[in-house]
């Protein structure tokens, strides 16, 4: 009996010992994980955020680590082009996160309930399409369709938005498509099974539903189109540049701090578009876009 | 229920009027006919909206590469396939592709693995930073890596300050190297959203299961966690190559001088040499490379809906 009891305590004993300083090493590697994950983020992501803006409020910065002095003589300095090409975004872009939302409604009302086979699924497939080209090869097929006769659009400022759109359309469709659940079909049968007309169950019960969806539509529209280089590039015709396209010229003839107070300019526009339009996202924003 | 008042008033009515309609079930199939006939009207006419916003440019795009002088040639491809500046395009922007969007993925999974395994503080917050990140233009991450990186960038000084060098020691921006480099901040965020979204579906009782019964980290991610989560991660990774392989605004602002890739040789052939159909030919190759990445995109996050629902 003594001689079995004694082991037996010995080994409870002994795994406790070893726990204790085994536990305390593995909470430090955790913390130490921890940390270096957090470094490594904001080393590769927040930096870059924190430069735009430290650079746009330097008074010079080349050849020093932080800047020298600091000042907003970038703002005061930014100069009747940069504001066209500011007020050619803001029109450019509203017009199509509008239009974006309006047609990806459409397009989710209209696919809604459908199973996913002929036609339906060529049409959604059409929609979605855009979300896989690259924008300059789309860019280029719209300037080729749309340069010349029977449709020449190359003066003016539709064929920006007809590009944009066509890029912004998938991501407004999928933010309509998602927010149509199940629960809203239930509430649409029950309207109309009490004797709404279709219209009416569409703007009394769907449309009031769907509100937090279309105003993430266009706020996604509206940045994804603020943000929007290769295919406004490739078709923008004279005296239609918008802000990419300025700051990028800028930036390839060395004007570095200019073209950080108009970047900053563009990201504080989207970052305040997105504020007041889209103040509560959808919960099924977080879903993988598609 | 609801509907057989509307039953007994329509066929009380059928009776009086109309010999045609005596049959409520008959009437309905009428109505649901006429319903499915305005749905296909509906869809024919949305089609109409996206033919001249989408197809019919594509079409005048793959047309115009394709014809020359006298009908149908391939002129065009052997331009652009030929010319001293342009050649091995194709390799070179795959070779970046595979090196960036490669490096993004494998960076992406393991931060999502961390910031979801092992939250720290202020991983909710560096999550919904990296949830907005996605919305910062992509030429600006590439524009303030000249601050950082430059030859004369603030990490290039500091470096050089440190270890007391005579020159600062960075000098590979303007090239594949801060290609790649840009390509990897900006893309790992897509990575790491929809990994986290796909960690989230776990059931975590099996990762304790597996725990309990004495599988270590490593088995349990390499055994558990890598084959339920496999669909979302390889949805995100395909994700990651095709929106890599469709980048413009990183490589003019840091390539454009040395590094000759597919996008920028295709518009460098639409706006500076104002040549369309050798652009177009450029431009054909690439639409092939991205809509395939495209289709294995769709397959993809097609199964990996199915396993979440």
């Amino acid at each position: 009996m003594q001689a079995d009891l004694i082991p037996a305590a010995v080994s409870a004993e002994r795994p406790r010992r070893i726990a204790a300083p085994r536990r305390w090493v593995s909470r430090l590697g955790g913390y130490s994980i921890g940390t270096l994950t957090a470094l490594l983020c904001v080393f590769l992501f927040v930096l870059p955020v924190a430069v735009v803006a430290l650079s746009s409020v330097a008074e010079h910065w080349s050849g020093t680590i932080l800047p020298t002095g600091y000042s907003m003589r970038w703002f005061e300095r930014l100069g009747s082009d940069d504001w066209d090409a500011v007020g050619t975004s803001l029109e450019v872009g509203f017009s199509v996160a509008l239009l974006g939302t309006a047609l990806g409604l459409w397009i989710a009302l209209s696919l809604e309930g459908r199973d996913r086979h002929g036609v339906g699924a060529v049409v959604d497939a059409l929609a979605m399409m855009p979300n896989g080209l690259p924008s300059v090869v789309l860019g280029l097929a719209v300037l080729i369709a749309y340069h010349k006769k029977p449709l020449d659009l190359s003066g003016s400022a539709a064929i920006v938005m007809l590009v944009q759109l066509a890029l912004v359309l998938p991501f407004c469709y999928r933010c309509c498509a998602a927010a149509l659940r199940p629960e809203l079909q239930i509430l649409r049968e029950a309207a109309a099974s009490l004797g709404a007309a279709p219209a009416r169950v569409l703007l009394r019960v769907v449309l009031p539903q769907m509100v937090p969806a279309l105003r993430a539509s266009v706020a996604l529209g509206f940045a994804l189109s603020l943000g929007e280089l290769g295919a406004t590039l490739t078709v923008y015709p004279p005296g239609f540049a918008t802000v990419p396209i300025v700051v990028v010229g800028e930036v390839e003839r060395g004007y570095y701090l200019p073209a950080s107070a108009l970047s900053l300019v563009l990201l504080a526009i989207s970052l305040l578009a997105l504020c007041l339009i889209a103040t509560r996202m959808p919960a099924r924003r977080a879903k993988p876009k598609n | 229920m609801s509907s057989l008042p509307a039953h007994k008033a329509l066929a009380a009515f059928a009776n009086a009027a109309d010999p045609a309609i005596a049959h409520p079930a008959r009437a309905a199939q009428k109505l649901r006919r006429r319903s499915a006939w305005l749905a296909n009207l509906n869809l024919a006419a949305i089609v109409a909206v996206l033919g001249p916003l989408i197809i019919y440019p594509l079409l005048r795009l793959i047309w115009l590469s394709v014809s020359g002088a006298d009908g149908l040639s391939m002129h065009a491809y052997t331009v652009f396939f030929t010319n001293p500046e342009t050649r091995g395009v194709v390799g070179t922007t795959l070779a970046i592709l595979f090196a960036s969007a490669g490096l993004a993925s494998v960076l992406g999974v393991l931060i999502a693995a961390l910031l979801f395994f092992k939250p720290f503080p202020g991983a909710r917050l560096l999550t919904r930073f990296l949830e907005l990140f996605v919305a910062f233009p992509s030429f600006l991450v590439a524009f303030t890596l000249i601050f950082l990186y430059g030859s004369q960038g603030s990490i290039g000084l500091l470096l050089q300050r440190i270890f007391h060098l005579e020159q600062p020691p960075l000098n590979f921006l303007f090239g594949s190297g801060g290609v790649i480099l840009a390509e990897v901040i900006f893309y790992t965020p897509f990575v790491v959203r929809p990994t986290m979204a796909s960690f989230a579906l776990l059931d975590m009782r099996l990762l304790e299961a597996a725990r309990s019964l004495g599988a270590g980290l490593g088995r349990v991610a390499w055994r558990v966690v890598l084959p339920l989560a496999w669909p979302g991660i390889a949805a995100g990774t395909i994700l990651c190559f095709l929106l890599t392989l469709n980048e413009f605004g990183i490589l003019l602002v840091l390539g454009s001088a040395h590094l000759v890739t597919l996008p920028v040789a295709i518009y460098a052939a639409a706006t500076v040499d104002l040549d369309l159909p050798t652009a177009a030919a450029g431009a054909v190759v690439m639409l092939l490379m991205s809509l395939t990445l495209y289709a294995m995109y769709r397959r993809m996050s097609r199964r990996g809906n199915r396993y979440a629902s």
